[in-house]
């Protein structure tokens, strides 16, 4: 191109520039060229590779949800299993105007538009492809209603799942849990069960602790999906889930509904031990709550209703709460005392009512009458005299008391297979320097009160039935436990095999005895446990009354008379010859053990003979039933 | 009579293979966003190209001599929206870069880049003493990069890096094509070494993760590193016939991210295959050339520079966004000029054509 006007330097600065734009075309050139070869390569070199990762892409595996076992009582009656359930789902994709279609929905399916706005809400975030749930768990009619209009109502349709049903509502509650969906924590706690999120799995109970053998192995199918997870089309079918394992539980069904009806309203707990072998045979927490309830998806609200209730019926009482053990501390004091030959069955004390110890007088429940007068070991526990074990804690010492409570099981877990106990409490010396700081000295008034089952002493209903069983055996200490076997393949069922002693204590013969008769007396000989009294069958236990002592020091006890009455205890086992069974009944706030726990105790008891005369066919009678 | 000659001038060549390029893009869309939250984005796409094409028109019938004397109004009003967009602007996806004026929502920078590709062409291209050395001394470079820096400023605040990171090559070709001082070269290169550890330690933790992540794709699946290695499944297999229009299992199955933008080459090169995405880069580098011829047959510095800049924007953002597709280059968020949806960058990106359309129409002196 010609330029009139153009001297040397612009000439030169020109073709300068004509290189510099060769050189920039030259370098797109350059990058072109390299797109060129990388197009190649990731389209005909590596075509199949990506070809098979594409197809891998879309293909996704859709987990198939198993069974979950069935839950058995010792005898193969159902108390667990699953039902058929009904949800109406409302498919958004198919609703142009949700807003208005609301009150419509409302009136077909009877539930309020604030209920139904509430779950589309919850659902805002998921794809809108899912499906919500609107109403969940309806009946067959309505499923029916529904599923014959779907070409008025195309967006509804009814989804038919499993659901975990407990036939017998509240029954044992706390022992069979309940179950719900798998939380992000759940997962995060536990990575190696490997949870889905959603997925139903044991929350509480055996449900829980079990939750292993119960919720059987997941199965999968191929689908086509996209990135948002919607399923397009289905392959085949990959693996059928497996149905979870059942359970044969060690409760008896029959002891059971008797202990529920003999309870009645009140709070508390209740358990009945083998205690040859440490078996749950029936237990109690109440007051209780119906697991099916959480079945539901939307039992959130449910949930929250119950873990505010003061009355707190999610708490097991048998395992997690934990209460003085009043006067049937007595009976460890004295198995205490004999086997660290502290005193003999033949001691005598004198008993007038009240001791003054230190600048501190003591009483005996019997000062209005003037006191027991004298007593031997044996009078001391059927009369349940609290100035004789007075003066035996304090020539005993709490390093002995708290040696042998830990020995007969407090203190300590039993190990039963629920997922949380407590421990409790026994005090002594060392626990006081960690537990109360600002008052960290054992004083010896403390040991006058634990002597007696109160003070600092708590312990858990299981643990007292563990206790009871403890004597009747003979001085083997049991891990009461729950399950009797597990089915692992159609038919054959794995015997819950583990040892469950924990410790065998050599007691004394004489210990032994002692003890017995004077639980026998207790019951027998127009002592506190009177109303357990059952012709023939030797039923030996041990009263105890509570103070609500902690309850009440901190708080002003005008202020809560309900709450200052007695917990009620009622401890034993039966027959006193060869025993079958132990327990511990526990009324919270029940006042007297003698009069509220000792008749639960009883109608268990007479249920459990009448079962036993009718295994073996004639009914057996005790030997004799005369003291010794 | 001049109107006749001008029209005898076009570069009907480069104006059909735009055309072209652009209505691929709107098929493309169609198929990338036909049953997903995004369906219909090919209706207002194609608006967008209908306006587009009105801009280029006013582009090419205006002297660019007469754009010229007023790109300082241009720019400086550019300036202004920036600012508004800073003051009022919509976020998306934690950017403040779209601004609405009723229903009619924008994004600023790419307007402001064509006003600066207009100032910067103005700059370099007038008319200098005779006496004067060649190439740039500090005083002019440090002007040239204010003219850059300061729209780029204001991107970065929204902030937007994708967007900033496309005036960068306008810079460097500039100033390539002028020519610098080794002293000015020296002087820059240490600022430069001085600033980049800096700049890093300013960079947001995710621009970091970006460039982290293409060093090592497989490090976060799910991430930046799940979009590359999605792209190149989808690349990879189209083979060498494509899976077909609407057939594409990557972006109908919507594995693909930002399929209608940033990756909308991908699902081209998934659905047309080897064929379709040599057609298109062969396109692209078409276009690039005839603005390279554009520039040579310039009449004047203006005309150079205004095809030049115009040429180095839109040909380092199309590589850089094939570069991502095929896992050459980081995930820079950067849309591919003429067929990503978004009307912004589509209207601007016409307007700049059409100033390099009138720069060759206008390349003989009377």
């Amino acid at each position: 191109m010609y330029r009139a006007s153009k001297d040397l330097q612009d000439y030169y600065e020109e073709s300068r520039l004509n290189t510099r734009i060769t050189v920039i075309q030259v370098l797109f050139g350059a990058v072109l060229v390299l797109y060129l070869m990388a197009f190649w390569y990731l389209q005909v070199v590596k075509a199949d590779y990506y070809r098979k990762l594409s197809d891998n892409n879309r293909l996704r595996r859709v987990t198939l949800a198993p069974l979950r076992g069935l839950i058995t009582d010792q005898a193969g009656h159902v108390l667990t299993n699953n039902r058929i359930a009904f949800n109406v789902r409302l498919d958004r994709e198919k609703v142009t105007d949700l807003r208005h279609r609301l009150p419509d929905l409302s009136r077909i399916l009877g539930t309020s538009e604030t209920v139904l706005r509430e779950r589309l809400a919850k659902a805002r975030t998921r794809p809108r492809f899912e499906p919500v749930i609107l109403k969940e768990d309806v009946d067959l009619a309505e499923a029916a209603y529904i599923e014959s209009r779907r070409l008025e109502l195309p967006e509804l349709s009814v989804e038919v799942e499993s659901r975990r049903n407990y036939l017998y509502g509240p029954l044992a509650a706390h022992v069979l849990g309940y179950v719900g969906e798998a939380s992000e924590k759940d997962i995060k706690d536990h990575p190696e069960l490997g949870y889905d999120l959603g997925e139903i799995i044991g929350k509480a109970g055996v449900e829980r602790r079990y939750d292993e053998e119960l919720k059987g192995v997941k199965g999968w199918k191929q689908a086509v999906v996209n990135s948002l997870g919607r399923e397009i089309e289905e392959i085949d079918e990959g693996r059928r889930a497996t149905p979870g394992h059942t359970l044969r539980l060690t409760l008896d069904l029959d002891l059971q509904r008797v202990l529920e009806q003999a309870y009645g309203d009140e709070a508390g707990s209740a358990v009945f031990l083998d205690p040859g072998s440490g078996a749950v045979l029936a237990m109690i927490s109440r007051p209780a709550f119906d697991p099916n309830v959480f079945a539901r998806r939307f039992s959130q609200d449910t949930w929250d209703a119950m873990d505010r209730d003061p009355r707190h019926p999610l708490q097991d009482r048998s395992s997690l709460s934990k209460f003085a053990p009043g006067s049937v501390f007595k009976v460890v004091m004295s198995i205490a005392a004999l086997e660290e030959k502290v005193a003999g069955p033949e001691r005598g004390d004198h008993c007038n009512g009240s001791w003054r110890f230190g600048d501190k007088v003591y009483q005996c429940w019997a000062i209005r009458k003037g006191g027991h007068g004298y007593l031997t070991m044996r009078e001391a526990i059927i009369q349940s005299c609290n100035i004789y074990f007075y003066h035996l804690g304090n020539d005993m010492g709490i390093d002995r008391i708290s040696k042998w409570a830990h020995l007969l099981g407090f203190g300590e877990p039993t190990h039963i297979d629920l997922p949380h106990e407590t421990a409790g409490t026994v005090p002594d010396p060392e626990w006081k320097k960690v537990a109360v700081p600002n008052d960290p000295v054992w004083h010896p008034g403390e040991t006058i009160s634990v002597s007696i089952g109160q003070g600092a002493i708590e312990v858990t209903p299981l643990q007292m039935a563990v206790f009871a069983s403890t004597i009747a055996n003979g001085g083997t200490v049991y891990k009461p436990h729950l399950i009797r076997s597990i089915e692992v393949r159609e038919g054959v069922e794995e015997e819950n095999r583990q040892s469950m002693a924990v410790r065998t204590l050599h007691l004394a013969p004489r210990t032994l005895q002692v003890i017995k008769d004077a639980m026998w007396g207790v019951v027998n000989e127009d002592g506190t446990g009177v109303r357990a009294k059952i012709a023939g069958r030797d039923v030996c236990a041990k009263t105890g009354t509570a103070q609500v002592f902690k309850a009440s020091r901190d708080v002003d006890a005008d202020k809560l008379p309900k709450e200052k009455r007695d917990h009620a205890w009622f401890v034993g086992f039966a027959p006193r010859d060869n025993p079958q069974i132990a327990w511990a009944v526990f009324v919270q706030n029940g006042g007297h053990g003698g009069t509220t726990a000792a008749p639960i105790a009883r109608a268990v008891l007479e249920r459990f003979f009448q079962k036993q005369d009718a295994r073996v066919g004639a009914p057996q009678l005790a030997s004799a039933s005369v003291p010794r | 009579m001049q109107a006749r000659r001008y029209l005898d001038n076009f570069d009907w060549v480069l104006f059909f293979a735009i055309a072209f390029v652009s209505a691929v893009g709107v098929g493309v869309i169609y198929s990338a966003t036909t049953g997903t939250p995004m369906a219909g984005a090919f209706h207002r796409q194609l608006a967008w190209l209908g306006l587009g094409f009105l801009v280029m028109l006013l582009a090419i019938v205006i002297d660019y001599h007469t754009l010229a004397e007023f790109s300082y109004v241009f720019y400086a009003l550019a300036l202004v929206l920036l600012a508004l967009t800073l003051a009022f602007g919509r976020v998306v996806n934690a950017s403040r870069s779209w601004l609405g004026v009723g229903g009619f929502q924008f994004q600023p920078s790419e307007i402001a880049k064509g006003a600066t590709i207009l100032l910067l062409a103005a700059y370099l291209g007038r008319e200098r003493a005779p006496s004067s050395r060649p190439g740039l001394g500090f005083i002019t470079f440090s002007s040239i990069c204010g003219i850059v820096g300061l729209p780029v400023f204001l991107v970065m605040m929204q902030p937007d890096l994708g967007t900033a990171v496309t005036f960068v090559p306008l810079l460097a070709g500039a100033t390539f094509l002028a020519g610098i001082r080794l002293r000015t070269i020296v002087i820059l290169a240490l600022i430069v070494a001085l600033a980049l550890p800096l700049a890093w330690s300013h960079l947001k933790p995710y621009q970091k993760e970006r460039v982290k992540i293409f060093l090592e794709p497989t490090r976060d699946p799910k991430g930046s590193g799940y979009q590359l290695i999605q792209s190149l499944i989808a690349v990879g297999s189209g083979g060498v016939l494509g899976k077909g229009f609407m057939a594409g299992t990557q972006g109908q199955l919507q594995f693909l991210p930002e399929q209608h933008t940033d990756f909308i080459f991908a699902v081209l090169a998934e659905e047309r295959g080897l064929l379709g995405s040599l057609l298109m880069l062969g396109l692209y580098f078409l276009i690039i050339y005839r603005c390279v011829i554009t520039a040579r047959a310039a009449r004047d510095g203006l005309g150079v520079f205004l095809a030049m800049g115009v040429v180095c924007v839109f040909a380092c953002q199309a590589l850089l966004n094939i570069g991502v597709v095929v896992g050459l280059l980081p995930t820079t968020g950067v849309p591919l000029p003429l067929m990503s949806y978004g009307g912004s960058s589509l209207v601007n990106t016409l307007m700049s054509f059409g100033l390099v359309l009138n720069v060759w129409m206008r390349r003989l002196v009377n």
